[in-house]
Protein backbone atom coordinates (compact mmCIF):
# COMPACT_ATOMS: atom_id res chain seq x y z
CA UNK A 1 0.00 0.00 0.00
CA UNK A 2 1.40 3.03 -0.94
CA UNK A 3 1.53 6.37 1.50
CA UNK A 4 -0.94 8.16 -0.48
CA UNK A 5 -3.15 6.01 0.30
CA UNK A 6 -2.86 5.31 4.03
CA UNK A 7 -3.21 9.40 4.22
CA UNK A 8 -6.74 9.13 2.01
CA UNK A 9 -7.67 6.51 4.50
CA UNK A 10 -7.05 8.52 7.70
CA UNK A 11 -8.23 11.69 6.27
CA UNK A 12 -11.59 10.05 5.54
CA UNK A 13 -12.29 8.68 8.68
CA UNK A 14 -11.17 12.29 10.52
CA UNK A 15 -13.56 13.78 7.59
CA UNK A 16 -16.24 10.91 8.69
CA UNK A 17 -15.45 11.72 12.38
CA UNK A 18 -15.33 15.51 11.99
CA UNK A 19 -18.68 15.54 10.24
CA UNK A 20 -20.82 13.56 12.30
CA UNK A 21 -19.67 15.84 15.40
CA UNK A 22 -21.03 19.17 13.58
CA UNK A 23 -24.48 17.20 11.83
CA UNK A 24 -26.31 19.49 13.49
CA UNK A 25 -24.84 22.16 11.50
CA UNK A 26 -27.20 23.68 8.62
CA UNK A 27 -24.89 24.12 6.04
CA UNK A 28 -23.34 20.22 6.30
CA UNK A 29 -27.01 19.04 6.55
CA UNK A 30 -27.33 20.79 2.83
CA UNK A 31 -24.01 19.62 1.75
CA UNK A 32 -24.65 15.61 2.51
CA UNK A 33 -28.22 16.16 0.65
CA UNK A 34 -26.68 17.69 -2.48
CA UNK A 35 -24.08 14.79 -1.88
CA UNK A 36 -26.95 12.71 -2.01
CA UNK A 37 -28.51 14.21 -5.11
CA UNK A 38 -25.90 13.68 -7.14
CA UNK A 39 -24.85 10.06 -6.12
CA UNK A 40 -28.60 9.29 -7.27
CA UNK A 41 -28.57 11.68 -10.59
CA UNK A 42 -25.10 9.11 -11.23
CA UNK A 43 -26.71 5.76 -10.55
CA UNK A 44 -28.78 6.55 -12.75
CA UNK A 45 -26.74 7.96 -15.27
CA UNK A 46 -24.77 4.57 -14.88
CA UNK A 47 -27.84 2.35 -15.43
CA UNK A 48 -28.33 4.80 -19.03
CA UNK A 49 -24.55 4.76 -20.14
CA UNK A 50 -22.87 1.60 -18.61
CA UNK A 51 -19.68 2.41 -19.09
CA UNK A 52 -20.19 5.69 -17.68
CA UNK A 53 -19.03 3.84 -14.18
CA UNK A 54 -15.53 2.38 -15.97
CA UNK A 55 -14.88 5.29 -17.32
CA UNK A 56 -14.97 7.61 -13.99
CA UNK A 57 -12.56 4.45 -12.66
CA UNK A 58 -10.74 4.90 -14.51
CA UNK A 59 -10.73 8.68 -14.50
CA UNK A 60 -9.71 8.13 -10.36
CA UNK A 61 -7.39 5.40 -10.47
CA UNK A 62 -9.38 2.73 -9.59
CA UNK A 63 -9.34 -0.96 -11.54
CA UNK A 64 -12.73 -1.39 -12.14
CA UNK A 65 -16.23 0.07 -11.80
CA UNK A 66 -18.23 -2.17 -9.62
CA UNK A 67 -15.39 -1.48 -7.29
CA UNK A 68 -15.53 2.12 -7.36
CA UNK A 69 -19.47 1.53 -6.82
CA UNK A 70 -18.28 -0.74 -3.56
CA UNK A 71 -16.61 2.09 -2.44
CA UNK A 72 -19.73 4.44 -2.62
CA UNK A 73 -21.68 1.79 -0.75
CA UNK A 74 -19.40 1.54 1.91
CA UNK A 75 -19.44 5.23 2.87
CA UNK A 76 -23.17 5.44 2.39
CA UNK A 77 -23.70 2.68 4.11
CA UNK A 78 -21.64 3.31 7.26
CA UNK A 79 -23.06 7.65 7.05
CA UNK A 80 -26.75 5.86 7.04
CA UNK A 81 -25.66 3.01 10.16
CA UNK A 82 -23.85 5.89 12.64
CA UNK A 83 -27.09 8.19 11.88
CA UNK A 84 -29.31 6.09 12.39
CA UNK A 85 -27.38 4.78 16.12
CA UNK A 86 -27.54 8.65 16.62
CA UNK A 87 -31.14 9.08 15.98
CA UNK A 88 -32.30 6.35 18.01
CA UNK A 89 -30.07 7.62 20.96
CA UNK A 90 -31.99 11.11 20.73
CA UNK A 91 -35.41 9.26 20.00
CA UNK A 92 -34.22 6.89 23.54
CA UNK A 93 -33.26 10.47 25.36
CA UNK A 94 -36.35 12.41 24.55
CA UNK A 95 -38.59 8.64 24.91
CA UNK A 96 -37.52 8.55 28.63
CA UNK A 97 -37.90 12.07 29.58
CA UNK A 98 -41.58 11.77 28.74
CA UNK A 99 -41.82 8.52 30.91
CA UNK A 100 -39.97 10.30 33.22
CA UNK A 101 -41.55 13.63 33.79
CA UNK A 102 -45.08 11.31 33.61
CA UNK A 103 -43.68 8.90 36.40
CA UNK A 104 -42.81 11.54 38.73
CA UNK A 105 -46.00 13.20 38.54
CA UNK A 106 -47.95 10.24 39.16
CA UNK A 107 -46.09 9.48 42.22
CA UNK A 108 -46.54 13.35 43.28
CA UNK A 109 -50.35 13.26 42.75
CA UNK A 110 -50.70 9.82 44.53
CA UNK A 111 -47.87 10.16 47.52
CA UNK A 112 -47.11 13.89 47.81
CA UNK A 113 -44.20 15.75 46.98
CA UNK A 114 -41.51 13.58 48.77
CA UNK A 115 -40.67 15.07 52.21
CA UNK A 116 -44.22 16.30 52.23
CA UNK A 117 -46.35 13.78 52.50
CA UNK A 118 -49.91 14.73 51.30
CA UNK A 119 -52.31 16.13 53.86
CA UNK A 120 -54.67 12.99 55.33
CA UNK A 121 -57.86 15.34 55.75
CA UNK A 122 -58.91 15.41 51.80
CA UNK A 123 -61.66 13.50 51.43
CA UNK B 1 -32.10 8.35 61.67
CA UNK B 2 -30.98 9.38 58.35
CA UNK B 3 -33.41 11.76 57.55
CA UNK B 4 -31.36 13.75 55.49
CA UNK B 5 -30.62 10.63 53.03
CA UNK B 6 -32.82 9.29 50.27
CA UNK B 7 -31.81 5.51 48.84
CA UNK B 8 -32.75 5.27 45.46
CA UNK B 9 -33.87 1.16 44.47
CA UNK B 10 -34.22 0.74 40.90
CA UNK B 11 -36.24 -2.52 40.24
CA UNK B 12 -37.51 -4.66 36.95
CA UNK B 13 -39.21 -7.38 37.64
CA UNK B 14 -37.33 -8.44 41.09
CA UNK B 15 -40.74 -9.11 42.76
CA UNK B 16 -39.02 -12.03 44.58
CA UNK B 17 -36.72 -9.71 46.71
CA UNK B 18 -37.37 -6.48 46.46
CA UNK B 19 -39.68 -6.42 49.28
CA UNK B 20 -36.90 -7.85 51.53
CA UNK B 21 -34.52 -5.20 50.23
CA UNK B 22 -36.42 -2.90 50.79
CA UNK B 23 -37.76 -3.85 54.31
CA UNK B 24 -33.88 -4.21 55.17
CA UNK B 25 -32.70 -0.59 54.23
CA UNK B 26 -36.24 1.08 56.10
CA UNK B 27 -35.05 -0.06 59.48
CA UNK B 28 -32.13 2.29 59.15
CA UNK B 29 -33.46 4.46 56.57
CA UNK B 30 -36.67 5.83 56.49
CA UNK B 31 -36.46 7.35 52.71
CA UNK B 32 -36.60 4.85 50.13
CA UNK B 33 -37.79 5.40 46.40
CA UNK B 34 -38.12 2.69 44.26
CA UNK B 35 -38.26 3.05 40.86
CA UNK B 36 -40.35 0.35 39.17
CA UNK B 37 -39.09 0.31 35.15
CA UNK B 38 -42.03 -0.82 33.74
CA UNK B 39 -41.93 -4.26 35.42
CA UNK B 40 -44.47 -6.93 34.16
CA UNK B 41 -44.77 -8.39 37.47
CA UNK B 42 -46.21 -6.65 40.54
CA UNK B 43 -42.88 -5.29 41.87
CA UNK B 44 -44.71 -1.97 42.46
CA UNK B 45 -47.29 -2.85 44.67
CA UNK B 46 -44.17 -5.23 46.37
CA UNK B 47 -42.41 -2.24 46.55
CA UNK B 48 -44.96 -0.04 48.33
CA UNK B 49 -46.17 -2.07 50.43
CA UNK B 50 -42.67 -2.72 52.08
CA UNK B 51 -42.51 1.03 52.49
CA UNK B 52 -41.18 2.84 49.49
CA UNK B 53 -42.44 5.54 47.47
CA UNK B 54 -42.83 3.86 44.42
CA UNK B 55 -42.01 5.96 40.96
CA UNK B 56 -43.48 4.08 37.97
CA UNK B 57 -42.01 4.69 34.50
CA UNK B 58 -44.85 3.05 32.18
CA UNK B 59 -42.51 1.25 29.86
CA UNK B 60 -39.31 -0.24 30.28
CA UNK B 61 -36.29 2.47 30.09
CA UNK B 62 -33.59 0.29 31.74
CA UNK B 63 -31.25 1.00 34.46
CA UNK B 64 -29.75 4.77 33.48
CA UNK B 65 -32.79 6.05 32.90
CA UNK B 66 -34.56 4.38 36.37
CA UNK B 67 -31.36 6.06 38.38
CA UNK B 68 -32.11 9.31 37.21
CA UNK B 69 -35.83 9.56 37.42
CA UNK B 70 -34.81 7.98 41.41
CA UNK B 71 -32.56 11.14 41.63
CA UNK B 72 -35.19 13.89 39.99
CA UNK B 73 -37.82 12.42 42.29
CA UNK B 74 -35.73 12.50 45.79
CA UNK B 75 -34.07 15.74 45.43
CA UNK B 76 -37.88 17.05 45.00
CA UNK B 77 -37.44 16.45 48.64
CA UNK B 78 -35.78 19.85 49.78
CA UNK B 79 -34.24 17.99 52.97
CA UNK B 80 -32.43 15.14 50.68
CA UNK B 81 -28.73 16.12 51.74
CA UNK B 82 -27.61 12.57 50.65
CA UNK B 83 -28.66 10.11 47.74
CA UNK B 84 -27.94 6.90 48.05
CA UNK B 85 -27.89 3.96 45.14
CA UNK B 86 -28.91 0.77 46.24
CA UNK B 87 -29.29 -2.64 43.65
CA UNK B 88 -32.73 -4.36 43.92
CA UNK B 89 -31.65 -7.48 43.83
CA UNK B 90 -29.77 -8.43 47.17
CA UNK B 91 -26.31 -7.87 46.13
CA UNK B 92 -25.79 -5.37 48.53
CA UNK B 93 -25.76 -5.38 52.24
CA UNK B 94 -27.88 -2.47 54.25
CA UNK B 95 -24.73 -2.30 56.62
CA UNK B 96 -22.69 -1.45 54.23
CA UNK B 97 -24.83 1.59 53.25
CA UNK B 98 -25.07 2.73 56.26
CA UNK B 99 -21.16 2.79 56.76
CA UNK B 100 -21.30 4.71 53.80
CA UNK B 101 -23.28 6.93 54.66
CA UNK B 102 -20.95 7.58 58.14
CA UNK B 103 -17.85 7.92 55.46
CA UNK B 104 -20.30 10.82 53.61
CA UNK B 105 -21.22 12.19 56.45
CA UNK B 106 -17.37 13.46 57.19
CA UNK B 107 -18.05 16.08 54.56
CA UNK B 108 -15.07 16.22 52.79
CA UNK B 109 -16.40 13.83 49.71
CA UNK B 110 -19.26 14.65 47.14
CA UNK B 111 -19.51 11.15 45.87
CA UNK B 112 -18.63 7.45 47.38
CA UNK B 113 -18.45 4.11 45.69
CA UNK B 114 -18.53 1.06 46.86
CA UNK B 115 -15.94 -1.91 45.80
CA UNK B 116 -16.34 -5.18 45.89
CA UNK B 117 -12.60 -5.63 45.87
CA UNK B 118 -11.63 -4.00 48.47
CA UNK B 119 -13.98 -5.68 50.07
CA UNK B 120 -15.36 -8.66 49.60
CA UNK B 121 -17.43 -10.83 46.85
CA UNK B 122 -18.17 -14.08 47.59
CA UNK B 123 -18.82 -16.82 45.08
CA UNK B 124 -17.86 -14.26 42.12
CA UNK B 125 -16.99 -16.42 38.99
CA UNK B 126 -13.83 -16.12 37.41
CA UNK B 127 -15.50 -14.85 34.15
CA UNK B 128 -16.81 -11.94 36.06
CA UNK B 129 -13.47 -11.33 37.90
CA UNK B 130 -12.17 -10.73 34.44
CA UNK B 131 -14.72 -8.37 32.84
CA UNK B 132 -14.75 -5.66 35.69
CA UNK B 133 -11.06 -5.65 35.81
CA UNK B 134 -10.96 -4.96 32.19
CA UNK B 135 -13.32 -2.34 32.51
CA UNK B 136 -11.64 -0.72 35.27
CA UNK B 137 -9.19 -0.13 32.86
CA UNK B 138 -11.47 0.56 30.21
CA UNK B 139 -12.91 3.58 32.37
CA UNK B 140 -9.36 4.80 33.69
CA UNK B 141 -8.40 4.90 30.23
CA UNK B 142 -11.76 7.04 29.01
CA UNK B 143 -12.21 9.03 32.00
CA UNK B 144 -9.21 9.68 34.04
CA UNK B 145 -11.42 8.23 37.04
CA UNK B 146 -9.18 5.83 39.67
CA UNK B 147 -11.74 3.04 41.06
CA UNK B 148 -11.23 -0.22 41.65
CA UNK B 149 -14.68 -0.84 41.27
CA UNK B 150 -16.31 1.77 38.94
CA UNK B 151 -19.77 -0.14 38.33
CA UNK B 152 -20.64 -1.01 41.67
CA UNK B 153 -24.54 -0.45 42.16
CA UNK B 154 -23.83 0.99 45.85
CA UNK B 155 -23.20 4.51 45.29
CA UNK B 156 -23.55 7.92 47.64
CA UNK B 157 -24.02 11.29 46.52
CA UNK B 158 -24.41 14.84 47.95
CA UNK B 159 -27.31 16.42 46.79
CA UNK B 160 -24.67 19.18 45.47
CA UNK B 161 -23.49 16.27 42.59
CA UNK B 162 -26.59 14.27 42.61
CA UNK B 163 -28.19 17.75 41.07
CA UNK B 164 -25.73 17.54 38.21
CA UNK B 165 -25.96 13.86 37.12
CA UNK B 166 -27.65 14.12 33.72
CA UNK B 167 -28.06 10.56 33.00
CA UNK B 168 -28.74 10.22 29.03
CA UNK B 169 -27.76 6.74 28.34
CA UNK B 170 -31.00 4.57 29.37
CA UNK B 171 -29.02 1.21 29.31
CA UNK B 172 -26.42 0.17 31.41
CA UNK B 173 -24.06 2.33 29.60
CA UNK B 174 -24.58 5.00 32.10
CA UNK B 175 -22.28 3.19 34.63
CA UNK B 176 -19.60 4.78 32.36
CA UNK B 177 -21.18 7.75 31.57
CA UNK B 178 -21.70 8.43 35.38
CA UNK B 179 -18.10 8.08 35.81
CA UNK B 180 -17.47 10.45 33.07
CA UNK B 181 -19.69 13.46 35.14
CA UNK B 182 -17.72 12.63 37.82
CA UNK B 183 -14.72 13.21 36.11
CA UNK B 184 -15.85 16.34 34.14
CA UNK B 185 -17.87 18.08 38.18
CA UNK B 186 -14.11 17.67 39.48
CA UNK B 187 -15.69 16.74 42.62
CA UNK B 188 -13.76 15.06 45.67
CA UNK B 189 -14.55 10.96 45.08
CA UNK B 190 -13.37 7.98 47.35
CA UNK B 191 -14.28 4.55 47.51
CA UNK B 192 -15.53 2.17 50.21
CA UNK B 193 -15.45 -1.86 50.66
CA UNK B 194 -18.31 -3.20 50.47
CA UNK B 195 -19.69 -7.29 50.13
CA UNK B 196 -21.49 -8.47 47.01
CA UNK B 197 -23.24 -11.48 47.80
CA UNK B 198 -23.35 -13.56 44.69
CA UNK B 199 -26.21 -15.48 45.17
CA UNK B 200 -27.67 -18.01 42.29
CA UNK B 201 -30.36 -15.11 42.09
CA UNK B 202 -28.22 -12.15 41.59
CA UNK B 203 -26.63 -14.14 39.34
CA UNK B 204 -28.99 -15.83 37.21
CA UNK B 205 -30.09 -12.23 36.87
CA UNK B 206 -27.16 -10.44 36.29
CA UNK B 207 -26.30 -9.23 32.96
CA UNK B 208 -23.88 -10.92 30.87
CA UNK B 209 -20.20 -10.41 30.42
CA UNK B 210 -20.52 -10.41 26.95
CA UNK B 211 -23.05 -6.92 27.08
CA UNK B 212 -19.62 -5.61 28.22
CA UNK B 213 -18.86 -5.44 24.76
CA UNK B 214 -21.57 -3.59 23.48
CA UNK B 215 -21.46 -1.20 26.68
CA UNK B 216 -18.16 -0.29 25.59
CA UNK B 217 -18.25 0.43 21.88
CA UNK B 218 -21.77 2.66 22.84
CA UNK B 219 -19.55 4.67 25.14
CA UNK B 220 -16.83 5.37 23.07
CA UNK B 221 -18.65 5.85 19.94
CA UNK B 222 -20.84 8.04 21.72
CA UNK B 223 -17.89 9.50 23.17
CA UNK B 224 -16.42 10.12 19.64
CA UNK B 225 -19.21 11.18 17.55
CA UNK B 226 -21.18 12.94 20.11
CA UNK B 227 -21.15 16.23 18.64
CA UNK B 228 -23.20 19.38 19.66
CA UNK B 229 -26.62 19.48 21.17
CA UNK B 230 -29.41 20.42 19.35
Amino acid sequence: MTLIKVLLVVSFVGLFVWAFRNRAAVGLRAGLRVFAVVLTSLAIASVLVPDLLQAMADFVGVTRGTDLLLYGLVVVFGTTAVGTYFRFRELERRLAEVVRADAIRDAILTDGIPGQPVQEDRS
Amino acid sequence: MNEDTWVVVRCFNESSVVGQVIEGLRQHFPNVVGVDDGSTDDSGAVMAAAGASVVRHSVNLGPGAALQTGLQYALLDPKADYLLCFDADGQHRVDDAVSMMARMRKGDIEVLVGSRFLGAADGMPRQRRLVLTVGRWFERLSSGIRLSDGHNGLRAFTRAFASQVDLTMSDMAYASELLAIIARSGVAYDEHPVTIDYTDYSLHKGQRSINSVNIALDVWIHRLLRGRRR
